[in-house]
């Protein structure tokens, strides 16, 4: 039975139109895949159907849950149908919740507002919603609040509050998108079996094309605020299917053409060359609150022992999932923190932690992070941003040598030199990665590290860029410290990877090894926790 | 919380030591002795040195810290170089009228600035926000002792509503004392009430547009449930802080309001205090000032818990 019919529905905001001739439909107890990028109108379908889209826009057209019209409703019958006919799921599991309240509250808060059950019921339902969203109150007691659980805990409470009253339509917005791959496959299965069990429809939305394979039944393709593809699971990817489409699967799939042949490196010769970069028995600790006046200091170990080398040339990857000590290992190789004890060896010369270090080791290891427009000074142009480390070389370039390597990095990475007055907002998602890569590279640097580099992208970028990365690599001699917790970008473009977890390295090995083979169980579950595209294209 | 609550005292009681000593060596620097101020420039010097032995201002400095500071702890406060009398008596007579003071001030402030936020935040862009906003910008504008004259000739000389000035002391009646306060309160709050709403509404503002509001719509409260029940909790934390500033501010920063409504306050006994050389009551009435400061800062941090569990935690 089709429970939702969207048909013919038209969005602006402000007069621009952002989606057009929408058609969808889902029924009970089946999945509904939105996938698209960013800016392909798929939040805005699913705020549409909630009739919480942001002021200033308007919708016409057509939305029917259950044969009722949602836009025939008015606002407080609507107020009725949100939550409790429909629930919804959001893409930030750390900032959906109101962090004043513990999360008891705030499930129940849902059965308050649309029932009219006594406390000591509402409370025995918040319980038991909570249980089938596996925190069972012997272990999260509804007492708690939102910052006493994880990120993945908090997505089970949204999804909580969505489900306790056994809406007909969940709709979930990027769900596991902010989560490691581990919890992301906890929660998928989860929302399935949440779908089975109630006989709800579920529209899961999502930029990833390989996480909608496994969980949808239907799945719909947008672009630009229009639908481009849709049909079952099947067709989509065994069928004819819309070249776009076709575009997401390899996008996403895609494994950068090395364009010079690595060439066979003698092993013995390695060992005796000096490694680039050298981690000696790193350790980062940070210090706990005292436990009490007079208890001794306790430290967390963030980063326990760690050691491992990168030869010239070499792109290595570290996976791990978030809390692993990624981000503290890059610190502290970078030399912005200090460190407990073990030695970084930049080239054979230790790196300097704190606050003097060497100006030959920022010209020699530079860094790209995730967010690319949170690691740039929003008030300095394109020309002043990436120039930025020229001052870690020993001969300070004129002004007409600073205008030419500037011209000649922004070249490189595929921008126009038009651009070097511009402002950082003038800029995508992928250009501002662009311009992060050319800061990077404008020192000649032995070593890159990029930090997540990668992961805020959409499937299409990702590829242009991941191809960049590759043909710098081989051009410019750089080696590439590669830290994601995409198991896949990790797979297509190192030769050696390193798996972390609670601060220690516990595998390392070639790429395709340790893939094909994995040693640790913890490698082994994170392999297997990766979404795959099942229909191969 | 216990042991936060127990911390927290302890950093409140150094910070009074180190003020303690910083008020009694800034005062100390200050050129002019009390006794020749007090004995008047044709004094004979023996007649001086007679009085400097008597307000015992021939004592060791440390000592005379000392006694000042174990005398505070014991509730003597000293005696008044100039007038004799013993300090504490005055300083009880002004807090009876600034304390009361500051706190009407506050509240009228607070009932003001509540409401105009909220309605400014909610109908952004709207009317009743730019005219919220452009009131508040006059209000912050206009110097109090302007606006108090205002309403002295409008509501004590014009209207004949309230007297120009003085206060009949608490004796006369609960009502006659609030009347006596009421046209200085407003004057002290209208800039106080101004500030506190702009910061309102931009702290809901900012809260509005958090995620976990549209979590809570889409849970299906209306607009108006989201923010009473969680938007707004949320928005005071910044605005605790604001009125906890402004108390310190109003129990001494009263100076020119009280005096253009006659009222013998804390403002007007610490300006007559600094004029006549009277350093004990100088000294008294600063420290007590820190000690009320200390103490807001203190209350506002329980508050801070009281509001925020990821603060109780930390504790």
């Amino acid at each position: 039975m089709t429970l939702l019919i969207v048909s013919d529905l038209q969005v602006s905001i402000g007069g621009v139109p952002i989606l057009r001739d929408i058609d969808l439909s889902v029924d009970r107890g089946k999945v509904l895949g939105i996938v698209g990028e960013s800016g392909s109108g798929k939040s805005m379908t699913a705020y549409s159907i909630m009739r919480l889209l942001p002021a200033g826009s308007s919708a016409a057209g057509r939305i029917e849950l259950a044969g009722q019209s949602l836009f025939a409703l008015t606002e407080p019958q609507m107020c009725e149908v949100r939550g409790r006919d429909i629930g919804m799921i959001f893409q930030e599991p750390m900032t959906a919740l109101n962090p004043l309240q513990s999360i008891g509250d705030q499930v129940a808060e849902t059965i308050k507002i649309h029932t009219d059950v006594t406390r000591a019921e509402a409370r025995r339902i918040t319980l038991e919603t909570l249980a089938k969203v596996e925190l069972p109150p012997a272990e999260f007691p509804p007492s708690r609040f939102p910052h006493e659980l994880s990120g993945g805990q908090r997505q089970r409470v949204v999804i909580a509050m969505a489900i306790a009253l056994r809406p007909k339509l969940l709709i979930a917005d990027e769900p596991t998108t902010a989560l490691d791959v581990t919890t992301q496959a906890q929660l998928l299965k989860l929302l399935k079996r949440l779908v089975d069990e109630d006989d709800m429809g579920l529209i899961l939305i999502s930029h990833d094309l390989a996480v909608v394979a496994n969980t949808a039944d239907d799945i719909a393709v947008m672009r630009d605020g229009v639908v481009l593809d849709a049909g079952s699971v099947r067709r989509i990817f065994t069928g004819n299917r819309h070249p776009y489409t076709t575009e997401l699967l390899e996008a996403s799939t895609h494994v950068p053409a090395s364009n010079v042949p690595i060439p066979k490196v003698d092993e013995a010769e390695v060992k005796r060359a000096v490694p680039l970069l050298e981690v000696r028995d790193l350790v980062r600790e940070y210090k706990l609150p005292r436990g009490g006046l007079f208890k001794p200091v306790r430290y967390l170990r963030a980063v326990d022992e760690v050691s491992f080398s990168i030869h010239r040339g070499e792109n290595v990857g570290l996976v791990g999932e978030s809390g692993c000590g990624k981000s503290t290992l890059t610190r502290a190789i970078l030399g912005l923190e200090p460190i407990q004890g073990g030695a970084v060896l930049l080239d054979g010369q230790s790196v300097l932690h704190g606050m003097e270090r060497g100006l030959d080791q920022h010209r020699k290891m530079q860094v790209v992070f995730q967010d690319p427009y949170g690691s740039f000074n929003p008030r300095h142009t394109v020309a002043r941003l990436v120039t930025e480390p020229l001052y870690a070389l020993e001969v300070q370039p004129d002004k007409a040598q600073r205008a030419a390597a500037l011209a000649e990095v922004l070249e490189r990475v595929g921008l126009l030199s038009s651009d070097r007055d511009k402002y950082i907002h003038e800029f995508s998602g992928g250009q501002r990665q662009r311009i992060a890569i050319a800061r990077a590279l404008i020192s000649r640097p032995s070593l890159i590290i990029l930090d997540e580099a990668v992961s805020a992208l959409d499937v299409s970028i990702r590829a242009r860029i991941l191809d960049l990365l590759v043909e710098l690599s081989s051009s410019f001699d750089i080696a590439y410290l590669f830290i994601s917790h995409d198991l896949s970008v990790v797979r297509s473009v190192t030769d050696r990877v390193l798996v972390m977890k609670n601060g220690r390295i516990v595998e390392q090995g070639e790429t395709e090894a340790v893939f094909k083979r994995p040693e640790h169980p913890y490698t082994r579950s994170l392999i297997e926790s990766v979404p795959k595209l099942s229909y191969v294209v | 919380m216990i042991r936060f609550i127990a911390r927290r005292l302890l950093s409140l009681a150094l910070t009074l030591l180190i003020a303690s000593v910083i008020i009694f060596l800034a005062l100390e620097v200050v050129p002019g002795d009390p006794a020749s101020v007090m004995l008047g420039v044709n004094a004979q010097a023996d007649t001086v040195a007679a009085l400097k032995e008597e307000l015992g201002l021939n004592v060791a400095k440390p000592v005379r810290y000392l006694n000042w500071v174990t005398g505070m702890l014991t509730g003597d406060f000293g005696i008044s170089y100039t007038y004799r009398t013993p300090v504490r008596d005055m300083i009880a007579d002004r807090m009876v009228i600034s304390f009361p003071l500051a706190l009407y001030a506050l509240l009228l402030s607070t009932l003001i600035a509540f409401p105009a936020g909220i309605i400014a935040a909610t109908k952004r862009g709207a009317v009743a926000d730019l005219s919220v906003m452009g009131t508040t910008q006059l209000g912050i504008a206009i110097p109090n002792f302007w606006f108090a004259m205002i309403l002295v000739s409008l509501f004590a000389i014009k209207l004949q509503w309230f007297s120009a000035g003085g206060f009949p002391g608490w004796e006369a009646g609960f009502g006659a004392g609030i009347k006596a306060l009421t046209l200085p309160a407003i004057a002290l709050a209208l800039p106080q009430a101004s500030i506190l709403a702009r910061v309102m509404r931009s702290s809901l503002l900012d809260t509005l547009g958090e995620d976990f509001i549209r979590t809570a719509r889409a849970k299906g409260l209306t607009a108006r449930q989201a923010l009473w029940h969680h938007a707004l909790r949320n928005a005071l934390i910044p605005v605790l802080t604001i009125i906890g500033l402004q108390f310190s501010f109003l129990l001494a920063g009263a100076i020119i309001v009280e005096n253009v409504f006659y009222l013998p306050g804390l403002g007007r006994l610490i300006f007559q205090g600094i004029t006549q050389r009277d350093l004990i009551v100088v000294e008294s009435v600063v420290m007590l000032l820190v000690f009320a400061v200390v103490m807001v800062t203190f209350l506002v941090d329980i508050a801070y818990a009281a509001v925020d569990p990821r603060l109780r935690r930390r504790m």
